[in-house]
């Protein structure tokens, strides 16, 4: 009987501290991830949560060549005036950072949250909204938003207040393959300030002359629509919220000139990531257009130093408001509302992301171009690039970055994004615009809906 | 420590240890697995943007029909269900009668090859399938270059081939999974009937269908039943392979769902509903398939 009871607890203490560290797992969160940052300011917390006041900011970023290094440059000009402050970085990809945040916020915990973390600009209208306890107001942060492009802040202002501190710029740029647009007996300047019509008429020669495309898209995204569509100023959703799709003027010009892209054989569509970034490193392309953070991958095809060129992208023809400057992608700092220690936080932002030439200068080779326009003012922005012909490519996209106008990305922005990929494939396969773009903003409504 | 003042009878202090043994599984099985689905039913009858909760009845289960990407993708699942699943049972059950010969040699090496995809992660084959079927992977590169096509198709932006190359990444993906149940399935039918029945004459394709289907009928009814929950659950296909595309051609239930919770602004409630639909429809699938299966009484 002894030994029955005997094996009995020992049965109850292993169930129980199974159970325990079942729960106690999630306290320990991501910690084992954790990349601290530089030699001096390594974290000694455990867990990922934000800093018990004091003089330490975590933060949660992604890319470790380029948003975490960039944090760390940040931290390294703020800690010249403030010795005592450590800012610990914890590499968390953006899937995660969604995710982490979706259950802190969904569970009423925001214990779990960085005092400072970095969020897609498009992600941002859907989360302040849908979980306004979890952020920040930036009003008393004393930073001057009006130094920022406008068609950025844009993104994180949510009831007019600013919820995000603009990092990485998103501003369009056209870039193509000088050496084969010169078989066509074209230079960069036949595509600089053009309309889509030209791009078209100039892609058909490209096509004839070295039977090449002269861009790649991949299929079912809509990069290239959500460009065209607000470098006219355009967006899917109105101030009030409501779906803009059928009566939208500026988006059936859109989804015509993308069927015509697609039909003249100019565009060619791909299935992945992969496969568009191929295209445009192995040349089976003669440019792209996107986000300037595209340059990174482009440059990591070396032997085609000098052979590429930047400029501005096409514009819509017969829409008013027209521009040949849109954003793509991009990201902002959000204070979280679990930090501890706003005012460091503030401090911080405000003389670094929001204060600092010397930290965007030192950003500037890893790609980060700056939307604080008093760091285009930098001679480090002036600076030519051989890759892309000696052009003063940073401050060029800096200048177009100014010039991009400002759309409403709303709460529905994914949804909205994804009901008009829909639209445009089955155009493209040969369906009405009219009544595709009917059925793409009755989906958005239903989503809508609750 | 004090003896029980009444002996327990030995039948008790059995039941005593059993109980005691199961305590910690079973608990540990209702914490983490029953209060989530209880939880998630609760949800299912709720409706709100992230946090903010409030009931809402049965709207949610009404509101799935009207949604015409979720039907969509009702109407893709059925379709993989439908075309894929009995050719995958078929396909594994043909492979095991083979590789049940005993004077087959390599028999083995066979098995391990055929087994092998199933070692594989979902997410790298279909990584690799969609690599495979792209405008200048080597599917294309092989059909132009034999001249059966004039130049690449793009597999993955049709809807009808986009289906397809989801069937064609699943049949390799389990059917040898199911294989392997059918050989164990075929170790625990005597030899000597299929002696006896070659030396009444019998063909293989009679020894097939007369011997080798019957005997194996537990099996094959278990392996679609597994197959069948698994075909409503697909997921990682959809988003890795086509992304659901093009024109949510190809997209899963599981997709949709988790594009609801995670990729939309989140309506956890309305994602909760669409997975009970899930589960009712494979209880139901299940329920029909054991009662045409069974034919004891």
């Amino acid at each position: 009987m002894k030994k029955k009871i005997v094996s009995l607890m020992l049965v109850s203490a292993m169930a129980v501290s199974m159970v325990a560290c079942g729960s106690s797992d999630s306290g320990s969160g991501s910690s084992s991830g954790s990349t601290a940052s530089s030699g001096d300011s390594a974290s000694t917390e455990s867990g990922s949560g934000a800093s018990e006041g004091g003089d330490t900011l975590t933060v949660w970023c992604w890319d470790p060549a380029f948003n975490i290094f960039s944090m760390e440059e940040a931290a390294k000009v703020y800690q010249k005036d403030h010795p005592d402050v450590t800012v610990n970085v914890v590499e968390t990809p953006w899937e995660d950072v969604q995710t982490k945040l979706t259950t802190a916020a969904t569970s009423g915990d925001l214990s779990t949250l960085p005092d400072i973390l970095l969020m897609q600009d498009n992600a941002f209208q859907k989360n302040v909204i849908s979980y306004p306890d979890a952020f920040t107001d930036l009003a008393d942060s004393g930073i001057d938003f009006s130094q920022f492009a406008e068609g950025k802040t844009a993104y994180s202002v949510v009831d007019g207040k600013n919820y995000g501190v603009p990092f990485d710029n998103g501003a369009v740029i056209g870039c193509y393959r000088t050496d084969i647009l010169e078989q066509a007996g074209l230079t960069i300047d036949d595509f600089t300030d053009i309309t889509w019509d030209q791009y078209i008429e100039n892609g058909k020669k490209v096509l004839e002359a070295t039977g090449k495309p002269l861009i790649s898209m991949q299929a079912g995204e809509c990069d290239l629509i959500m460009m065209m569509l607000q470098s006219a100023g355009s967006s899917l959703f109105n101030e009030d919220g409501t779906a803009n799709i059928v009566n939208n003027d500026a988006l059936k010009v859109v989804a015509e000139t993308y069927k015509e892209l697609k039909d003249a054989g100019v565009l060619i569509e791909v299935n992945s990531w992969d496969e568009y970034v191929g295209s445009i490193t192995n040349g089976d392309v003669a440019g792209t257009i996107n986000g300037c953070w595209i340059m990174a991958s482009i440059q990591t095809a070396e032997d085609q130093s000098g052979n590429w060129g930047i400029t501005n992208m096409p514009s819509l023809v017969g829409v008013d408001d027209a521009t040949n400057y849109s954003n793509n992608g991009g990201s902002s700092w959000a204070v979280t509302a679990n930090c501890q220690n706003k005012e460091l936080a503030f401090d911080f932002l405000a003389s670094t992301f929001a204060g600092s030439t010397e930290l965007y200068d030192n950003i500037l080779s890893c790609g980060a171009i700056a939307t604080w326009a008093p760091a285009g003012d930098s001679t480090a922005y002036a600076e030519p690039n051989e890759f892309f012909g000696g052009d003063a490519v940073s401050a060029k996209i800096v200048d177009y970055a100014t010039k991009v106008p400002s759309n409403i990305t709303g709460v529905y922005y994914y949804e909205a994004r994804d009901a008009v990929a829909t639209a445009i494939t089955n155009v493209i396969a040969g369906s009405d615009i009219e009544t595709e773009l009917q059925t793409a903003e009755d989906t958005v409504n239903f989503n809508m809906g609750q | 420590m004090s003896k029980p003042s009444k002996k327990m009878s030995l039948d008790k202090k059995h039941n005593l240890t059993g109980w005691a043994f199961l305590t910690p599984a079973a608990l540990l099985i209702l914490v983490m697995s029953f209060v989530p689905m209880v939880k998630a039913l609760i949800l299912s009858f709720q409706t709100g943007v992230g946090a903010a909760m409030k009931p809402c009845g049965i709207a949610n289960y009404s509101r799935m029909f009207k949604d015409t990407v979720f039907m969509q993708s009702v109407k893709n699942t059925f379709f993989y269900l439908i075309i894929q699943v009995p050719i995958m049972l078929v396909l594994a059950l043909i492979l095991a009668s083979i590789l049940n010969n005993r004077n087959l040699r390599f028999k083995g090496l066979f098995r391990t090859m055929i087994f092998l995809p199933c070692a594989t992660s979902l997410v790298a084959y279909a990584t690799i399938f969609r690599s495979l079927f792209a405008n200048n992977g080597i599917i294309n590169l092989a059909l132009t270059k034999l001249g059966i096509l004039d130049a690449p198709y793009s597999f993955l932006t049709h809807p009808t081939s986009a289906k397809i190359v989801i069937i064609i990444g699943l049949l390799w993906r389990w059917t040898g999974y199911n294989m392997v149940f059918y050989l164990s399935g075929l170790q625990n039918i005597e030899y000597s009937v299929y002696e006896a029945a070659k030396i009444d004459g019998a063909s293989p394709i009679q020894t097939f269908f007369k011997i080798t289907v019957p005997l194996l009928k537990p099996t094959i009814l278990l392996t679609a039943i597994m197959s069948t929950n698994g075909t409503l659950q697909l997921f990682d296909e959809s988003v890795n392979l086509t992304d659901g595309g093009p024109a949510n051609a190809s997209i899963t239930m599981s997709h949709y769902i988790y594009n609801m919770s995670f990729k939309y602004v989140p309506n956890f409630g309305y994602a909760a509903a669409m997975s009970f639909f899930i589960l009712i429809l494979v209880a139901i699938l299940a329920f029909i398939q054991m009662k045409v299966g069974d034919k004891r009484d």
